[in-house]
């Protein structure tokens, strides 16, 4: 009987220490929100508002040729981050290579950060260290486009000034727990904006995934 | 024990359920955007500016054109017997192109006349031909263009007296509106515009001319019609 109570309270040990070597990562990445797009023809935007659930957004620009009116297309995508610890996150891009540079280019895709803030009650306030945007990514492409020589438009930044993996934001510990789940308001959220003005390109239609990735970051003070 | 057993397995599988329940809440350390957007085809007319009309007797531009502005230009030529003196009256309307491919310009025109005899004005006296094509401005593609027309209806190459009935004929190829009685092509060319926004009011730019030498005909009015199309095959 005590045999057996001790391979009883192993078991639940071993599976507890496991848990615990699971949560041990303390670094999360999940829906901020929900998204919103507006100035499309036909597009659409989805994604969770749960903030719990995982980041799958999906992006529909819809029309951007000039048989869209409206002067930019825009979508804000929230986006929570969590950690025990000092975070970066980072962004890659795969898709979106036209060889036709009258087509659809990354540069034509205006991508900016804005507007972090604490999810809830559980987010850690830190006092040494601060979010930082990394630069060029901390505006709204909506409001930053300027015309080139060439008169197409241009932004302060884009998903042209992604290069392999490329760290747009770190920062020090995100939350107040170390709990490995989900919560509610355990975390910090920020908006990835992208948008796009309708111009004459060339026909054709454009893709381009983009993944996000929080990891251990610069080893700044809380 | 047999209890025992049975509890300890109850405890087992309850850690085991909340171990996985806490696995759906779990952490990520990745999420994903995706997005895709759609150019499609596009072209469009407009007027390229203001309509000249010269060699009128009376008449005037009715309803004149504005530059980027649909073209919707009403002329009056006034008066087109041998009272005007002038060898032609000549209206000129500029047309104002853009697209983001390649594209087809075609016209289709009609001529209605009070008049009952082969005397009365007909589409083969409206001369018509489109003018020098110009690609400029920022934004504004090079490319070849091609005339289907040909060109100014009083060039002296593009018409003449026929001897035996004395009436003046636009001769020349695609030269008058008897040409056009459906949808015909009088321009064609590559992409006009680069990647640039539709604020951007350069374009292609085209005098289209439209042309009558005053003669004999018999009395009465006329109306003369066209539509200009463009497409992107």
């Amino acid at each position: 009987m005590k045999l057996t109570h001790l391979t009883f309270l192993l078991t639940v040990a071993v599976l507890l220490t496991a848990r615990q070597s699971i949560s041990a990562q303390a670094l999360d990445i999940s829906s901020g929100g929900p998204p919103t797009i507006t100035g499309a023809v036909s597009g659409s935007v989805t994604g969770s508002s749960n903030v719990t659930t995982d980041l799958v957004v999906t992006i529909n620009f819809g029309e951007v040729s000039p048989l869209n009116t409206n002067s930019i297309v825009k979508v804000v995508v929230p986006i929570a981050v969590r950690s025990n610890q000092p975070y970066q996150v980072a962004v890659s891009m795969s898709g979106l290579s036209n060889a036709n540079v009258q087509a659809l280019q990354s540069s034509d895709v205006g991508f900016g950060l804005q507007n972090m803030r604490l999810l809830g009650g559980a987010g850690k306030i830190c006092t040494q260290s601060s979010h930082i945007f990394r630069s060029p990514f901390n505006n709204d492409p909506a409001s930053s486009t300027t015309v080139l020589s060439n008169g197409r438009i241009s932004y302060t930044s884009s998903l042209s000034n992604l290069t392999g993996s490329t760290v747009i934001l770190s920062g020090p510990q995100l939350s107040k727990n170390n709990s490995s789940i989900r919560q509610q308001s355990d975390g910090y959220v920020f908006d990835a904006i992208f948008a796009i003005t309708p111009q004459f390109f060339a026909a054709g239609v454009s893709s381009a995934t983009l993944i996000f990735t929080i990891a251990a970051g610069p080893n700044v003070p809380c | 024990m047999p209890r025992s057993k049975a509890a300890h397995r109850s405890i087992l599988i309850a850690t085991l359920i909340l171990l996985g329940a806490t696995a759906c809440f779990g952490q990520s350390t990745t999420g994903t955007v995706s997005m895709s957007a759609t150019v499609s085809k596009f072209v469009e007319i407009n007027s390229g500016g203001s309509v000249t009309l010269s060699g009128n007797s009376g008449g005037g531009v009715t309803t004149d054109g504005v530059a980027n502005s649909p073209l919707a230009v009403s002329i009056n030529l006034g008066e087109l017997g041998p009272s005007n003196t002038n060898s032609f009256v000549t209206a000129q309307v500029p047309l104002k192109l853009r697209s983001n491919a390649a594209y087809v310009l075609s016209m289709s025109g009609t001529v209605t006349s009070s008049g009952t005899t082969s005397s009365r004005i007909v589409a083969a006296d409206v001369g018509f031909g489109l003018g020098t094509v110009t690609r400029s401005g920022t934004g504004v593609s090079s490319g070849s263009d091609t005339n289907a027309t040909s060109g100014d209806p009083t060039l002296g190459a593009n018409g003449s007296v026929n001897g035996t009935t004395g009436r003046y004929e636009f001769t020349a190829v695609r030269s008058n509106l008897s040409a056009f009685s459906s949808a015909t092509t009088i321009l064609s060319g590559p992409i006009i515009m680069n990647a640039v926004p539709r604020s951007n009011t350069n374009g292609l730019t085209v005098p289209a001319f439209f042309a009558i030498k005053p003669q004999f005909f018999e009395n009465g009015t006329t109306t003369v019609s066209v539509t200009f199309t463009v497409t992107a095959p």
